[in-house]
């Protein structure tokens, strides 16, 4: 009178398998559910009972012990339903025992529908180490179907994934994958004029540098920020499973994954929302959202230190880490921060016509905040002018698919060298050739322009990135030259 | 008076005021040096050293620094200075000296950025309306001036209070090279290796005004070099400008002051050159531009300072190569960036 129906918990990111056993005894009834449930997994005594009795079955009259293994990881949601109806109904005997060999997860209505819940991806994943079949709901199919090789099926109801799971019936056709995240890039054809700031946005991409936007309002800055994910090379199936998990993990579907996610968080956002949290189970954050894609912080001078320094460490190493009593979670966030600021309060201090109108206090707050210690990893610093009137009327730029077909073929460089150039360190920067004069060019910098060490590393990162982009395997004067103009100040 | 006499003479490097009172004693610059010879006028041992050496010595020094003496009274000697009571009797220059006055660009050594981004500013816009700049290749304001006119690959005459032959202060080596490549001459009344001792200074300022049609003063606290140079441009008979500033702030007060007695104020560049064109004695000539031409990118960047974007619009050169260049000036010290603008100077 047992039975083991397997499916999925997350434990940040990360999918575990779960056993779902059933047993099924003597004594008196009722359903007994144990295992570290939380309410909605416990709700679904009752949800099950309804959805086996409206799918033609009957609900055993005896007491039935539902566990959830390992019973000391926590369990959420509403995804086990369906692996609690299939193990209830061949634990009593009612259908075949081979309904069990299958990886199962989702949640049932009280007429036996099968609806979406979280982390069909992870159960995917679950399927394809197990080598079992896959039941998921209809409406969770695509996700599912990012885990290359799992054998994933949909189901529209309890009647119809018993069915599946025993061969007499089809899983559900797998729709056609649609959009991506975050929305459609804007192409760079729409930006007028900026030839600097493109150029800027260009590098950028290329060597996967965090860039800031400065300039007043109404320059484009957000325009050209928003642009940047249509020019960076699409993410190999590896990545895009990364993405499709991280979102899956935060409740949210990301059907076609493909094009690097942009997210682009408000700065009266809370740090738990942006860097990963919550009460209960941590839940990733925006940064998390944005793995493998651009974090565009608008606004940037606006966002409170607080939120800039629980940024830091993250996007420095790529990974956060969210502590919670028992156990730490780490939520993947390898992003490129892309940000814009004006370059005062309120946006006209660099401006030749129009006077600032800041006080000196506030403009020292903005300032110390556009020096904190997340902008001092930003590799690369252009100004963003407003357009003269000729400019504005002139034709469109370059597409942007011209432009990222250069930045695939400067990535193509830093992939067989083994490392994108935004992640170099000292010592790569040390090892990498260049010529006689790009030495003495940058050693000019250190004594006439105040170079700082780390300013120092930054040029020679951007520099390396100008040369890929130009094809040269060797660093060169005119390299350190373009990158020199992005090193803001000192 | 002979010539070698005179040169002899020079070459002792005297205090002007008292070379002027000697020859007044003795009569001419004959009897002055034999006095200096005879010991009968005490003078630092180096500097009786000097005047001892023959002429023909004397000229093979100046023939090895690279420096021509021109004589008051000479054709090549600058005649707007010759008239002037007090002037030069040697002037020892490296360099084409111009034949027409220039605007003098003067200020003080401790200057504000604020003060330096002036300097450079009213630097290239002279330099830009075809006037030679003239200035004192000091630290601060000066150096800022000469920036600004190397910037606009224009004509620059630098006086100075040492040798003709000593670039002081080092750090404006540079400077003082682009300057001389660029068409100008660097002028000294002390015989070449005269180290920049602090009382040749005040007497220096006289030839700097007196080289010039106008004077522009930056940047002046109440006491100082800048205030010596308006006294004798008035003395001389020039038109003085002074820029304004804060009240209270000690870099300006000194201009403040000229203003309120009677300097014409100076408001940007342009209106800089609009009141120095209604200056009678400045010419009018394109000629004094040299012919080197500048860096697109430099020219592009005008007397006021663009965005690097706006820089790329006016060339017309792509992105690449517009922050190329920009980095290159940088560099080399005739342009720099503030909040975005990128100015001339540094």
């Amino acid at each position: 009178m047992f039975a083991a129906v397997s499916s999925v918990a997350l434990v940040g990111v990360d999918p575990v398998p779960v056993k779902v056993e059933v047993h099924v005894s003597g004594g008196n009834r009722g359903l007994h559910l144990v295992g570290l449930p939380d309410t909605a997994v416990r709700e679904a005594k009752d949800r099950v009972r309804a959805a086996v009795a409206s799918s033609g079955f009957r609900f055993p009259n005896r007491p039935v012990t539902v566990n959830l293994a390992p019973a000391d990881i926590p369990k959420a949601g509403s995804a086990y339903d369906l692996p609690i109806a299939l193990g209830v109904l061949a634990a009593a005997g009612l259908v075949p025992h081979g309904v069990c060999d299958v990886v199962a997860l989702g949640e049932l209505a009280l007429d036996g529908a099968v609806r979406a819940a979280r982390g069909s991806l992870g159960a995917a994943s679950v399927a394809l180490e197990t080598g079992r079949p896959c039941l998921v709901p209809a409406s969770s199919l695509a996700e599912a179907c990012l885990v290359a090789g799992a054998d994933v099926r949909g189901v529209r109801s309890l009647a119809h994934a018993v069915a599946v799971a025993l061969g007499d019936a089809d899983g559900e056709a797998v729709p056609a994958t649609t959009g991506g995240a975050g929305g459609a890039p804007v192409d760079l054809a729409s930006v007028r004029g900026q030839a600097v700031a493109r150029r800027a946005l260009e590098i950028a991409a290329a060597g996967a540098h965090h860039l800031l936007l400065e300039g007043p309002p109404g320059a484009g800055k957000t325009l050209l920020a928003r642009s940047l994910p249509g020019i960076l090379p699409p993410l190999g199936p590896d990545e895009a499973l990364e993405v499709a998990r991280a979102w899956a993990a935060a409740g949210r579907h990301c059907s076609a994954p493909f094009r690097p996610p942009f997210r682009s968080p408000h700065h009266t956002a809370t740090v738990a929302a942006l860097v990963g949290g919550g009460s209960g189970s941590p839940v990733p954050g925006e940064l998390t959202l944005a793995h493998r894609g651009v974090l565009f912080l608008d606004e940037l001078g606006e966002f409170p230190g607080q939120l800039l320094d629980a940024l830091r460490q993250p996007v420095e190493e790529g990974v956060v880490h969210v502590a919670r009593k028992g156990a730490t979670v780490r939520f993947p966030c390898e992003v490129q921060v892309i940000a814009a600021t004006n370059p005062c309060p309120c946006g006209f201090l660099t401006d030749r016509r129009q006077a600032c109108r800041c006080s000196s206090r506030a403009l020292d707050r903005y300032r110390r905040r556009l020096s904190g210690p997340l902008v001092d990893r930003f590799d690369m610093r252009v100004e963003v002018a407003r357009l003269a009137a000729d400019e504005l009327l002139s034709r469109p730029g370059e597409a942007s698919a011209a432009v990222a077909a250069r930045v695939a073929a400067a990535r193509a460089r830093q992939a067989e060298r083994g490392a994108l150039n935004g992640n170099l360190n000292r010592d790569a920067l040390d090892a990498a050739p260049r010529t006689p004069e790009a030495v003495g060019l940058l050693r000019a910098a250190i004594d006439r322009l105040g170079l700082t060490g780390r300013g120092f590393d930054r040029v020679r990162r951007v520099a390396r990135t100008v040369a890929d982009l130009a094809g040269a395997d060797v660093v060169g004067a005119d390299h350190v030259e373009e990158a020199l103009s992005f090193r803001g100040p000192a | 008076m002979s010539r070698d006499d005179r040169l002899r003479l020079a070459f002792v490097g005297m205090h002007p005021a008292r070379r002027g009172a000697l020859t007044e004693k003795y009569g001419s610059a004959g009897a002055v040096v034999r006095a200096v010879e005879s010991g009968a006028e005490p003078v630092p041992a180096a500097a009786r050293a000097a005047a001892l050496q023959s002429p023909g010595r004397l000229l093979g020094v100046l023939r090895d620094a690279g420096v021509r003496p021109l004589m008051n009274g000479d054709p090549e000697y600058p005649a707007h200075l010759a008239v002037l009571p007090g002037a030069p009797d040697v002037l020892f220059v490296r360099g084409e000296l111009p034949p027409v006055p220039g605007v003098a660009v003067v200020g003080t050594r401790r200057s504000t950025g604020y003060g330096r981004s002036l300097a450079a500013a009213y630097g290239s816009a002279i330099a830009d309306a075809g006037w030679v700049v003239v200035s004192g290749l000091a630290r601060g304001i000066d150096g800022a001036a000469h920036r600004g006119h190397v910037a606009a690959g224009g004509v620059g005459v630098a006086v100075l209070g040492s040798g003709p032959d000593v670039v002081y202060p080092p750090e404006h080596r540079d400077l003082h090279d682009a300057l001389l490549s660029g068409g100008g001459a660097v002028v000294s009344e002390y015989p070449p290796g005269v180290p920049p001792n602090g009382w040749r200074f005040p007497p220096r300022n006289r030839i700097i005004s007196g080289l010039s049609a106008a004077v522009v003063v930056v940047e002046a606290p109440v006491t100082g070099g800048a205030l010596v140079t308006a006294a004798a441009a008035l003395d001389q008979g020039r038109t003085l400008f002074a820029v304004p500033g804060d009240v209270d702030r000690t870099t300006s007060r000194g201009c403040n002051l000229l203003i309120r007695d009677g300097a014409i104020p100076v408001l940007d560049p342009g209106d800089l050159v609009e009141a120095l064109s209604l200056v009678s004695s400045l010419p009018r000539p394109a000629a004094t531009r040299n012919a080197a031409g500048a860096d697109p990118v430099l020219a592009a960047v005008g007397a006021s300072g663009c965005t690097v974007e706006e820089l790329a619009v006016k060339t017309g050169l792509d992105a690449a190569d517009v922050l190329r260049r920009v980095a290159r000036l940088e560099l080399a010290g005739l342009l720099c960036r503030r909040g975005g603008v990128v100015m001339r100077g540094r």
